[in-house]
């Protein structure tokens, strides 16, 4: 069957023979449509749904610790001296994390960068 | 030789215009942080307990200010008025503002945008997130701090995603990025010298006057070039000044490999002191860095802005610690913005793969034509200052910084919409192209 056929000409191609009385062959155009539609994608393109959910979850569970403890993030966080370490590393981990949550949403979303 | 030796005087005779004042330099000095006990009308003395310490010292309120104005039992940060004698408070900042919904959204949108443009050109939001966190209610130094703790992770993932698409030159990056720490060190030494020598006003409005010069000029050309390049043929070619430079055999030589540049060490020099300079001062050293790797060094648009994110995450990470060391990071603000500018920085970086490299220079040049119109509406007001016009009106005064406050944020938008419009389409070109080519070859 020629795959360049769209949807409308398989639906109207398969009306007609199947007006005809050819249901076999009526069938085979709707699987045909079927069969292209459900096509898997290959293994290396498949959407990472699971990462993104786990990365998210992580994500979303470190901001609702965030803004359910401000003032001590606030205090502890601004000490000065080495208490840098705290947002410069919280600032790191976060972007790891989150940085991760938002490729996988992208990849999800359809959204990949040109393949040359 | 000569030619050489011209470029390194010229630079270190433009030093001084470049740098600029107080919004992103060091961490500021007179300033204690601490909580007001108790507050004395009659005597305008108020009791303040430093952080980290157990003993509280009176601070006199300064000439124009109330005792209303002094909160109590809310961590502030206190800036002394030294000329106006011991312990004379200037001025009292609330440090870290109460957070609504409202802001929280804001934030995330504000980052989302700024990251788009960050991933997009190497450098950006930082000259909207600063004022706008600062109108919604922080202080400046702490917006600084928490912006410039902000902008390493993100330019980490972004220039990630950009080396990932063979982009981002790390060699040319590393190299630019250690020119300009020194050029931050020599940016804040001068910035301490004309604040010494001509105040905070003169200082501001040089600072003004020079960075739209800057610009203006840099920005101007890039939308010539950008222009030139949409009309004529599709490849960009390198600009004559930065073939010249690469005539210049001057050990040591070095290859930067994804830049496809062979040239001598001694020509980043200039580039990487004022990236440093302006990203020490105002945070958006990619200004200069990029149009300085394009039309000095000779890299393409698209190398130049992903190798700026490389030196932005290394002077970021700098920042920071330094910021850090000082106690000023509102790790809220931080993270509520890398909420958004995590997506959008990818986003940015991989819209970079279906443009042109004139669409690069496009939304470079147009955000920092409008980011000079901002900065052109603050000059009336520092001339006012320092008293060579006569004060503006308050209407004027507000006029003129609600449109610097809105130029920035049409800045910001212009160039979201510019790359979503130019990604979305080139999109929609690459599908349709890879539909016609599985048409001829399955077809």
């Amino acid at each position: 069957m020629d795959a360049s056929l769209t949807k409308f000409d398989r639906n109207m191609a398969a009306a007609a023979f199947a007006e005809a009385g050819e249901f076999e062959t009526a069938k085979e155009f709707l699987a045909e449509k079927q069969a292209t539609a459900k096509k898997p994608e290959p293994a290396g393109v498949r959407k990472p749904y699971g990462k993104m959910i786990i990365f998210g979850a992580i994500s979303l569970f470190g901001y609702v610790l965030l803004i359910t403890n401000q003032k001590l993030v606030t205090e502890a966080f601004t000490m000065g001296g080495w208490h840098a370490a705290y947002p410069v590393g919280t600032a790191l981990i976060f972007s790891f994390v989150h940085g991760a949550f938002a490729s996988n949403l992208l990849s999800v979303l359809g959204i990949e960068a040109k393949k040359h | 030789m000569k030619k050489l030796l011209f470029i390194i005087l010229g630079a270190l005779l433009i030093l001084p215009m470049v740098s600029t004042a107080h919004a992103g330099g060091p961490p500021p000095k007179d300033v204690m942080k601490g909580v007001f006990l108790s507050v004395d009308d009659a005597s305008r003395t108020a009791q303040f307990k430093k952080s980290g310490t157990e003993e509280t010292t009176a601070l006199v309120l300064g000439a124009d200010m109330q005792p209303g104005d002094v909160r109590l039992n809310k961590k502030v940060m206190v800036s002394l008025d030294k000329h106006a004698g011991e312990n004379v408070i200037k001025s009292i900042d609330i440090m870290f503002m109460d957070m609504s919904v409202t802001k929280i959204i804001a934030l995330l949108v504000i980052g989302l945008i700024g990251g788009l443009l960050s991933g997009f050109i190497g450098s950006g939001g930082a000259f909207v997130l600063t004022p706008a966190m600062m109108s919604l209610g922080a202080p400046g130094a702490i917006a600084v701090a928490s912006n410039m703790c902000h902008k390493f992770p993100k330019a980490m993932v972004g220039a990630y995603k950009r080396y990932k698409y063979g982009q981002a030159d790390i060699k040319l990056g590393l190299v630019m990025a250690v020119t300009a720490i020194v050029g931050v060190q020599i940016g804040i030494k001068i910035q301490k010298y004309i604040l010494n020598h001509f105040g905070n006003a003169g200082s501001n409005l040089y600072v003004s006057f020079i960075f739209m010069v800057v610009l203006v000029f840099v920005g101007g050309y890039v939308l010539y070039d950008a222009y030139k390049l949409s009309k004529g043929s599709d490849e960009a070619k390198v600009s004559s000044l930065a073939l010249r430079m690469q005539k210049i055999n001057l050990p040591p030589m070095m290859y930067f490999k994804v830049a496809k540049v062979r040239l001598s060490a001694w020509i980043t020099i200039p580039v990487g002191l004022f990236t440093g300079m302006l990203a020490a001062t105002i945070a958006v050293g990619g200004f200069i860095g990029v149009p300085g790797m394009i039309y000095v060094v000779g890299a393409s648009a698209v190398v130049a802005s992903a190798t700026e994110l490389i030196i932005a995450f290394v002077m970021g990470a700098w920042g920071s610690i330094q910021w850090g060391l000082s106690g000023l990071i509102d790790i809220r603000l931080t993270l509520l913005i890398l909420a958004g500018s995590l997506i959008g920085v990818q986003l940015g970086a991989l819209g970079t793969t279906y443009v042109k490299d004139y669409m690069i220079k496009l939304v470079m040049a147009s955000t920092m034509l409008i980011v000079a119109v901002s900065r052109g509406a603050k000059i009336p007001g520092y001339l006012a200052d320092l008293n060579l016009r006569p004060a503006l009106e308050p209407q004027t005064a507000h006029f003129l910084s609600q449109i610097s406050f809105w130029a920035l944020v049409a800045a910001l938008a212009s160039a979201g919409l510019i790359i979503s419009v130019a990604m979305f389409r080139g999109m929609v070109q690459a599908k349709s192209e890879a539909k016609v080519k599985e048409i001829f070859t399955h077809g």
